[in-house]
């Protein structure tokens, strides 16, 4: 289901920097509670999962085996903590260190996976219909590199097989790869500076540096991009006041000490939990929705 | 109504004594086609962009371009950016941004159009183009005609009252250029828009467009209508090389009637003028002697990935030592790939390929290219990396190799500066340096004007005559049918027909030269015209000699 | 839309945010926020990159052809980090910096690193990048006049700038590792850097003398025939 990703691009940018940053903000030994930190990552993953299905499972093996090595990590250099749970070396294994290791690791994984989603479902358009926003120009000179770099690529195959067909590449060895390397760059320099020349002056024939340029784009800002805006930034607001109050502060070291729940913790819990599984939630009601408008039919 | 007025014009290049071009004075009414033509370097590109003042180059200018009776220096910016439109050879590097919604919307953007106002422009276009299916596709995604007309498309939006095109054609298959050509003549019949364009392939550019304008060495030969101008012409030898065929025979006799322009009318008028009795030419036995297969393809298979369909199936063919040997075929029927596995670029899953006999998975690493074979690339720019076209002679060439042609006047040029045909024999002086024995080119002929073809084609032929070997895969039947020795017909991946270029073209009935399609049924095995000509000739009406 | 009128103000704001602002802002994350440091650290780089952007940017004229010379060369060394080893970034904005400017240069280090990782993979690390190659195209403008002059001391500046692009990545793998910020910490991993820290360095070197000069007379040559 691809729901969440045809809102409109502020919407989705503005929902995974609220998201980011508070994920990023409990990388930091004052804030990382446990219970916020599982949000996140439960967040992330049924957010990922739900747009992939099984498609790409072997990369969770992967940041699986990421997980645990940096949870393991922890505790084997750093040696604070007052439950020893046995000695290695003389020097001892705290039990405070594997959960902070744990907690921390569930942070940078959860992150990860923020960004994984949040590049599907950024792609460059929609990047560029945001900067066209802030900066038109800017816009404009990352849309005409997105356009080479594919042109580019494209050419450097050829000239690699020109160049090849005349006997003056080959990727036998280490030598003969940097030196072939070389001249296909060489090549790609002149091509490209030469025939930019070209782009430069189908520019100017369409008047481009006239009067200030506007942005067209395709995306719209419909009702329900302003609702889940709002939304995101409510939510963001509720969670920042509770971080920063100190209402769930969770510390590890010397030994694991907490906030107590207080309204103000539960609330902020609360509020977390609905901004992680927002795209979840959307995605669900679309489902449902289609589910709903077939057996009509 | 007059739209277009140009008063006196010259203009010469910086540090440069003699003039691009000299006191042109000419006007273009409403809706006109105008075809600009004359030889690379008289100065036509020089021309068309004096036309467009945003692109007029560095240099010095005198005289006056008029627009609608206003003075072009006087309009506003705006105002002559939408009003005349420029659309270039190369498809690829024109295209600004990344998605194809994008590039149409980039001259409005740049004119500061509003949202919806770009929204109603740019969707009307689309509807117009038929181009809906691709709208959201990112620019990389398309063909090479796509592109162009995309190009088009984009300049269109801006409403232009005169589009002005630069060889547009030039870099597109045949079948994509006459897509881009009849698109050209709609928008001229429906909106009346003006057309200046330059065109080396002038076979179908010619029956659309209603004015012609022949220059030579930076001045004005000719202009007028179409028919009458290209009548007054006849006896210029340079100009009737790269006139439509039914021209170029109608210019070899001295006849007092209309010329003809299309294949239609070309067929009216041998008939009418011409009888039968001599329906063919004797032709010089073909030589049978058996020769030795230089390269050989025997039951070849290839597909570019396990998932993607074969793109060779069985090919099966050889090729004899000293013969100029042509494949031709469609777009995407496997041609180059044939062309990057002779070579050893690319490795077939089954069958073999001999190169001088020997298998080519037994040669070692480059000696493949050291005196056995040779690829030209199709983009020959792909093989220059140096600042002059001495350098890049000296990067490869050794002391003692000879060419059959001489490039030292452009020595202290740089290699694209240099005009395209002069590009393909530096690539192909380069190619040459190993000393092949098999000689691989990929549309050699792509984008140049006759007399460059004509240049490449005798070259080949002397190259031939001295024991290489030449594979040329091309698009380009007119110079398939004048120099090859063979050709081959290429069709999804394996070849179906083959044979001297007369019987292999005689044969055929659409895939076939313009005089071909002009003389079936009526001559036997006529495919060129200086043969058409010269049976024509055997059927002169009596007392027409 | 942000855009600085004032010419002056703009030249002294790219000046400024970058040797003034971000290294207060970093020290000021280490010691005044002490613990809650790392956002606001990460925070302030990813904002104040996008201000010295839009200011150096969004101004009214860049002619088209200084233009289109960015794209090429982000797309380039976008295009050259597919190659193995070959990783051109750096030489890259470096060499546009000395040629064309130091703005250019920034924005070609800036893009490049955004761009390609588009490929590669948008993280919390994208902005650190864009700002370290950025960096390194500004200082690299502003050398530019002893930087042409031999090619010994471009060769230098390359290799340097190859030291500080992994130094400042340390510093952000500390951050992100979720690290106390201190000398030891930082010493410590540059310290295991040091392997890869070299290879790059050998890189860019091999990479400044065999190309350095062809590229820059093609770049020069695009300057005079086209007027940028």
């Amino acid at each position: 289901m691809k729901a969440f990703d045809n809102y409109n691009p502020i919407t989705i940018f503005i929902y995974f920097a609220s998201v980011i940053t508070i994920g990023m903000f409990c990388l930091n030994p004052v804030t990382m509670n446990p219970l916020i930190l599982f949000l996140s990552l439960s967040g992330a993953l049924t957010t990922y999962i739900i747009r992939n299905r099984m498609s790409g499972v072997k990369s969770h093996f992967f940041f699986l085996g990421m997980f645990i090595l940096l949870a393991v990590i922890n505790p084997l250099f750093n040696h604070n903590g007052v439950t020893v749970l046995l000695i290695i070396n003389n020097n001892p294994i705290t039990l405070e260190a594997l959960l902070y290791g744990t907690a921390s690791a569930a942070a940078i994984i959860s992150v990860i996976y923020w960004f994984r989603s949040f590049s599907q479902i950024m792609t460059s358009d929609k990047l560029l219909y945001i900067l066209g926003n802030i900066s038109p120009k800017f816009a404009l000179i990352l849309s005409m590199t997105l356009r080479y770099v594919p042109l580019f690529e494209n050419q450097t195959q050829k000239v690699i097989q020109a160049q090849r067909g005349l006997g003056l590449y080959s990727d036998t060895d280490f030598m003969s790869r940097v030196r072939g390397g070389t001249r296909v760059f060489s090549v790609m320099v002149t091509w490209a500076l030469e025939n930019g020349v070209v782009t430069s002056d189908s520019m100017t024939a369409r008047g481009y540096g006239i009067t200030k340029r506007t942005f067209f784009s395709i995306f719209k800002f419909r009702k329900k991009d302003i609702a889940v805006t709002v939304a995101s930034l409510i939510l963001f607001a509720i969670i920042l006041t509770g971080v920063i109050s100190g209402a769930i502060n969770f510390r590890f070291y010397p030994e694991i000490s907490h906030a107590q729940t207080t309204a103000v913790s539960v609330i902020t819990y609360i509020a977390y939990g609905l901004l992680t599984f927002l795209p979840a939630a959307i995605e669900t009601e679309e489902e449902i929705k289609w589910k709903y408008l077939k057996s009509k039919i | 109504m007059e739209i277009l007025k140009i008063e006196n014009l010259t203009f010469s290049y910086p540090l440069c004594e003699e003039k691009a071009i000299e006191s042109i004075s000419f006007s273009v009414d409403r809706g006109d086609f105008v075809t600009v033509c004359g030889p690379t370097g008289c100065g036509k590109s020089t021309l068309m962009r004096l036309l467009k003042k945003e692109l007029i180059p560095l240099g010095e200018m005198s005289g006056k371009v008029y627009y609608k009776g206003r003075d072009v220096q006087t309009l506003s910016e705006k105002e002559t950016a939408c009003s005349i439109g420029f659309v270039a050879q190369r498809p690829e590097e024109q295209i600004v941004t990344d998605k194809v919604w994008h590039e149409l919307a980039f001259g409005l953007e740049n004119m500061g159009m509003p949202q919806d106002v770009i929204r109603r422009r740019v969707s009307e276009m689309t509807c117009y183009f038929g181009i809906e299916d691709w709208f959201e596709k990112s620019v990389a995604e398309l063909s090479g005609g796509q592109k162009q007309l995309l190009n088009l498309a984009s300049v269109m939006v801006m409403q232009p009252d005169i589009l002005i095109l630069d060889e547009p054609t030039a870099q597109l298959d045949p079948i994509a250029a006459s897509d881009f050509i009849s698109t050209l003549s709609k928008l001229n019949r429906d909106l009346s828009l003006t057309v200046i364009i330059t065109e080396h392939r002038l076979e179908e550019i010619i029956p659309v467009s209603n004015k012609l304008f022949a220059m030579e060495s930076g001045k004005m030969l000719k202009y007028g209508e179409t028919r009458e101008t290209v009548k007054a012409l006849r006896n210029n030898a340079v100009f009737m090389q790269g006139m439509p065929a039914a021209v170029r025979i109608f210019s070899s006799f001295d006849l007092s009637l209309p010329c003809p322009l299309t294949a239609r009318e070309g067929r009216e008028f041998i008939e009418k003028n011409f009888d039968n009795r001599v329906s063919e030419l004797e032709t010089p036995l073909s030589n049978t002697e058996k020769k030795d297969a230089v390269l050989e393809f025997s039951d070849v298979y290839f597909k570019y990935s396990k998932e993607m369909p074969d793109v060779l199936r069985g090919l099966d063919f050889k090729v004899y030592k000293g013969e100029i040997f042509c494949i031709l075929g469609g777009n995407g029927s496997g041609k180059s790939t044939c062309l990057s596995v002779a070579a050893g670029l690319r490795r077939q899953y089954s069958g073999t390929v001999r190169v001088l006999g020997k298998k080519i998975k037994d040669y070692k690493k480059n000696e493949l290219y050291r005196g056995c074979i040779s690829l030209l690339p199709q983009d020959v720019q792909t093989v220059f990396l140096k600042n002059t076209v001495k350098e890049e002679l000296e990067d490869v060439v050794s002391k003692d190799h000879t060419l059959p042609y001489d490039l030292s006047e452009l020595n202290d040029r740089h290699p694209y500066d240099i005009s395209g045909g002069q590009q393909q024999l530096l690539a192909l002086a380069k190619v040459l340096s190993s000393a092949p024995q098999i000689l691989l080119l990929d549309e050699p002929t792509k984008g140049l004007d006759a007399y460059a073809k004509k240049e490449i084609g005798v070259i080949l032929q002397k190259l031939a005559q001295t024991g290489l070997t030449v594979v040329c895969v091309t698009h380009d039947v007119e110079f398939a049918a004048e120099w090859a020795d063979r050709c081959a017909m290429f069709f999804r991946g394996e070849i179906t027909s083959c044979g001297i270029p007369s019987e292999f073209f005689a044969g055929n009935n659409f895939y076939t030269t313009a005089v071909n399609r002009m003389t079936s049924n009526y001559y036997k095995n006529i495919t060129t015209v200086s043969d058409a000509v010269k049976i024509m000739r055997l059927n002169m009406n009596g007392g027409a000699e | 839309m942000i855009t600085i009128k004032n010419a002056s103000v703009r030249n002294a704001l790219r000046i400024i945010i970058p040797f003034a602002l971000i290294p207060a802002i970093i020290i000021m994350g280490v010691y005044v926020f002490k613990e809650n440091s790392y956002m606001f650290i990460s925070v302030g780089v990813i904002i104040l990159s996008l201000i010295l952007f839009i200011s150096g940017f969004e101004k009214k004229k860049t002619g088209t052809r200084r233009l289109i010379i960015v794209a090429v060369m982000t797309a380039l060394s976008v295009v050259g980090r597919f190659i193995p080893v070959f990783k051109p970034v750096t030489a890259l904005t470096v060499i546009t910096a000395v040629y064309i400017g130091g703005e250019a240069g920034f924005l070609v280090g800036t893009m490049s690193a955004l761009i390609s990782n588009f490929w590669f993979g948008q993280g919390p690390w994208t902005p650190f990048q864009m700002f370290a190659w950025g960096m390194i195209g500004l200082v690299g403008g502003l050398l530019s006049k002893y930087l042409k002059k031999s090619k010994a001391a471009l060769i230098t500046y390359g290799v340097a700038a190859g030291i500080v692009y992994s130094f400042i990545m340390d510093f952000w793998a500390i951050i992100w590792n979720n690290e106390i910020i201190s000398i030891e910490a930082y010493l410590a991993s540059l310290l295991t850097a040091i392997p890869y820290t070299v290879i790059y360095a050998i890189s860019n070197m091999l990479f400044f003398a065999l190309l350095a000069k062809p590229f820059g007379e093609k770049l020069e040559r695009v300057k005079l025939k086209y007027g940028v």
